[in-house]
């Protein structure tokens, strides 16, 4: 017997996690187009390009978050790791440190929080949820203590104007290509762990441990190793989204980065990433980033208060997570 | 005290592909201990979950107290006194010992819990039954016998008059056994019927009145225990033609290839010591929990060893992890494909890919798409899995065809031994003989295989050796010429003598 090849769109549709992926973006354009018809100003060249300057943010910890959200587990550290890259960065470079090498020493303080959740987690097997809560914590305060509890003076103040204003341009307000640098450096990231998760072998232990655990390990799969990695994207990814926090305010804000690590589970899960484990895919994630964005971008400007914003956007993360467990169901029912 | 309290007849039950019982009867008196004896899948716990109302007949009459019964749920089968006493034993291990009892159906008083009145009525239950324990304790504490008792006054105190025991014995000591004798008779003068199901069959003597066999879903013969042999009672256990058809290829048996010394491992994996061949199928027979599927773990580093040697080709090999087996070519299809064997939210590729990724990547752990679509390809053929693409999710395959996927993912590799884990469990007959076709083809590739079945005519027609073993212990071997189905079955059951003592 033969195999047959799929046509290469019934293929593509075939790929699990791909339908709700699909599903998000089809959503976004219509409450794209939605809050455009009420509001002209939206479809504006300006807005679009502030639109994917601030989505930036929650696809980088998007990312982040959906990579364990696939493994099966939670980072709940996210948004503090963020914060302490922000803090550390700014606390260096209002000292005179070099950008770069500030912001070096951020990223390997954000790799030890990540390989501290991966050994909790992958190692001493504690529950993710709790694991993640106690460095939540931990590293915000850390990022408190060298703040010495107050936000930094401005970052010029140290390293100067010239490469302040560089470091900010590179980060934030910069444009190249007509794009703000922001969403180019997210567009990289994403390019970067979208290639890790889907072509590689880490990307494929990912999974495997996510849908089954068991057999991951029957299969000699290292459960250890790969939840540490994935805790390890997880915290670069905050750590970039710190240094934009930074670039954005021109110093170490001492609330960046709060509830973040929820505004990326809700970016994964619109998109489709299963918070069971073993399904999703980085586009999702993509998508719903993008719609998050979009209906707050989009609330904004019809001038919908905060209260109401954050009515919606509970809405539909709750609305999607049923369609999954839904879908779910209905598949199972199937295969029985 | 010879009423009969339940009275099955001509009961039916078909499940997808198999008839799991065809034409029983099935009698209990009250005040008597029944014996439910078959091999594995002969249909004893279809029957019981019948009974105890977690399946729904086909068709067929049943009686319970002299009343017809229409399908019970397992909550109408508790309030007409249906108690089943299950192996694994089903408690909050963080409750107390009266809250256990009155889970479900607390007493309250004015709306709060009164937990001095249920700590008083579980205090009597027990005392009647002989049992010394204090209510308040935690379950969790309690050895398991303890536990099991609880479960049994727990049983009482809803008023069970008909007790469904599922191998009581298989993890209590031979103190703790003969306190459950002792309690079993107890409930007998009580005037509790029971069904005691057990593969122990020479703990029968001690308790059992009756006894009703059954095979492949039928029932066999039913009576008194006394008119009767332990002979009889195995081959009417056993006696059964061999229906299935066997592909035997011959083979001359070569070198050594593969050998385990004085492999401890767990209270399941004692002292395992055996030696396997090139061109030769060893099959592992044994009871449920014999430790045929702890030693194969063991081996394959899931488990940890607390001893033991295992040497591959005369070079001992250290196996701490799953990794290191596969990298020395010792690899294993579990047991139980949905938990062990497959990610099921992931494609066939996935799956079949995920233990070879270390040859499929380049050195930058980058996976090569066209090698892997080949071997996926060249796997999904030969075998013959039964799906459109490699791409399709395993979940949507049929059992048969998920078993060999849980198969070719090992078969990609060259591998020096190949341990199987029950691999024909739960598919058709036609996909056995397949899975069949396979093993013959890795022993005439001169690779060792190993293939533990519960299934002893298939262990017979396919093994070339027979090994047995029973808790925990190899307790014999035979050449398949040797081999007949009661041989296999005395020393299947030839447990350490727990019970020497509980002889009164």
């Amino acid at each position: 017997m033969q195999t047959k090849r799929l046509s290469p769109l019934r293929r593509f549709i075939a790929i699990r996690g791909m339908a709700s992926a699909m599903i998000a973006f089809a959503a976004l354009i219509v409450i794209y187009i939605v809050f455009g018809l009420r509001e002209p100003n939206v479809f504006s060249t300006a807005n679009i390009l502030n639109l994917l300057r601030s989505m930036s943010k929650y696809l980088i910890i998007g990312i982040g978050q959906s990579y364990l959200l696939i493994t099966g587990n939670i980072d709940l550290s996210l948004g503090s790791v963020v914060g302490m890259s922000a803090m550390i960065s700014a606390t260096l470079m209002t000292h005179g440190v070099n950008p770069l090498i500030a912001a070096f020493i951020a990223l390997l303080c954000c790799l030890v929080i990540g390989l501290i959740n991966g050994l909790l987690v992958g190692k001493a097997q504690l529950p993710p949820f709790i694991a993640t809560l106690g460095t939540m914590f931990t590293a915000r305060g850390i990022g408190y203590m060298i703040n010495g509890n107050r936000n930094t003076d401005a970052i010029a103040s140290g390293i100067g104007k010239e490469a302040s204003d560089k470091f900010q341009n590179f980060f934030y307000y910069g444009k190249t290509m007509g794009l703000y640098n922001t969403f180019l450096v997210a567009v990289a990231v994403f390019i970067v762990f979208f290639f890790l998760l889907s072509k590689t072998r880490t990307g494929r232990h990912i999974y495997a441990i996510g849908s089954n655990v068991d057999a991951a390990k029957l299969s000699g799969v290292s459960v250890f190793a790969t939840t540490t990695k994935a805790y390890m994207v997880s915290a670069f990814c905050a750590f970039v989204v710190g240094l934009i926090l930074c670039a954005q305010a021109g110093m170490g804000n001492m609330e960046a980065g709060n509830m973040y690590e929820m505004y990326a589970v809700a970016a994964g899960v619109v998109g489709g990433i299963s918070p069971l484990g073993g399904t999703g895919l980085l586009l999702g994630t993509f998508a719903g980033a993008a719609v998050w964005q979009t209906l707050e971008n989009g609330l904004n400007m019809i001038g919908a208060q905060v209260g109401l914003q954050r009515i919606v956007i509970g809405v539909i993360v709750v609305f999607a997570v049923l369609l999954d467990v839904v879908v779910r169901r209905g598949s199972r029912k199937r295969i029985k | 005290m010879d009423d009969l309290i339940v009275s099955m007849e001509h009961v039916y039950k078909s499940f997808p592909g198999v008839k799991a019982l065809d034409d029983v009867h099935f009698e209990l008196r009250s005040g008597e201990v029944m014996a439910l004896l078959g091999e594995n899948g002969a249909g004893k716990s279809t029957l019981v979950k019948i009974l105890s109302g977690v399946y729904a007949r086909d068709s067929g009459h049943m009686e319970i107290f002299g009343r017809e019964q229409g399908d019970l749920t397992p909550k109408q089968a508790q309030e007409l006194g249906v108690a089943i006493i299950h192996q694994e034993l089903n408690m909050c291990r963080h409750l107390s010992v009266a809250e256990n009892m009155f889970l479900g159906r607390e007493k309250t008083r004015l709306g709060t819990l009164s937990n001095r009145e249920m700590e008083a009525e579980a205090s009597t239950i027990l005392r009647d039954l002989k049992i010394d324990l204090d209510p308040r304790k935690v379950v969790g504490e309690l050895p398991v016998s303890k536990q099991q008792m609880v479960e049994i006054a727990k049983a009482l105190s809803t008023n069970a008059r008909v007790l469904i025991m599922d191998e009581p014995t298989s993890s209590l000591t031979s103190r703790e056994i003969e306190d459950l004798f002792r309690i079993i008779r107890e409930l007998k003068n009580k005037g509790c019927g029971i069904v005691y199901i057990s593969h122990r069959l020479e703990e029968l003597q001690y308790i059992v009145d009756r006894v009703t066999i059954m095979r492949d879903g039928q029932f066999i013969a039913s009576m008194n225990y006394q008119d009767t042999t332990m002979d009889e009672i195995i081959s009417l256990m056993v006696g059964r033609e061999i229906r299935e058809q066997f592909p035997r290829v011959s083979c001359k048996k070569g070198k050594s290839v593969f050998e385990v010394k004085h492999l401890n491992a767990g209270h399941l994996v004692r002292d395992v010591g055996f030696q396997l061949h090139e061109g030769e199928i060893v099959g592992f027979a044994g009871l449920m929990g014999a430790g045929r599927t702890e030693t194969t773990r063991a081996i394959f580093g899931v488990d940890p060893k607390t001893s033991g040697e295992i040497n591959l080709d005369g070079r001992t090999v250290k196996i701490h992890k799953v990794a290191d087996a596969i990298r020395a070519g010792i690899v294993l299809a579990p047991e139980d494909r949905k938990k062990d064997g497959l990610c099921t939210k992931l494609s066939i590729r996935h799956n079949i890919a995920l233990p070879n990724l270390d040859t499929l990547c380049d050195k930058a752990g980058i996976v090569r798409r066209a090698r892997e679509t080949r071997m996926c390809e060249h796997a999904v053929n030969s075998l013959m899995i039964k799906t459109p693409s490699v791409d399709m999710d395993v979940a949507t395959l049929s059992g048969g065809n998920q078993q060999k996927v849980v198969v070719a993912k090992w078969l990609a590799r060259n591998s020096r031994v190949v341990m199987f884990d029950e691999p024909t469990r739960g598919i058709d007959v036609a996909a056995k003989v397949e899975i069949y076709h396979l093993m013959n083809k890795l022993k005439q590739q001169g690779i060792a295989v190993m293939f533990v079945s519960s299934e002893m005519s298939e262990i017979m027609g396919i093994a070339d050796r027979i090994i047995v073993m029973c808790d925990g212990r190899i307790t014999g071997e035979m050449t398949a010429a040797q081999a007949t189905q009661e041989k296999i079955l005395t020393l299947a059951t030839r447990f350490d003598k727990k019970v020497a003592t509980a002889n009164e």
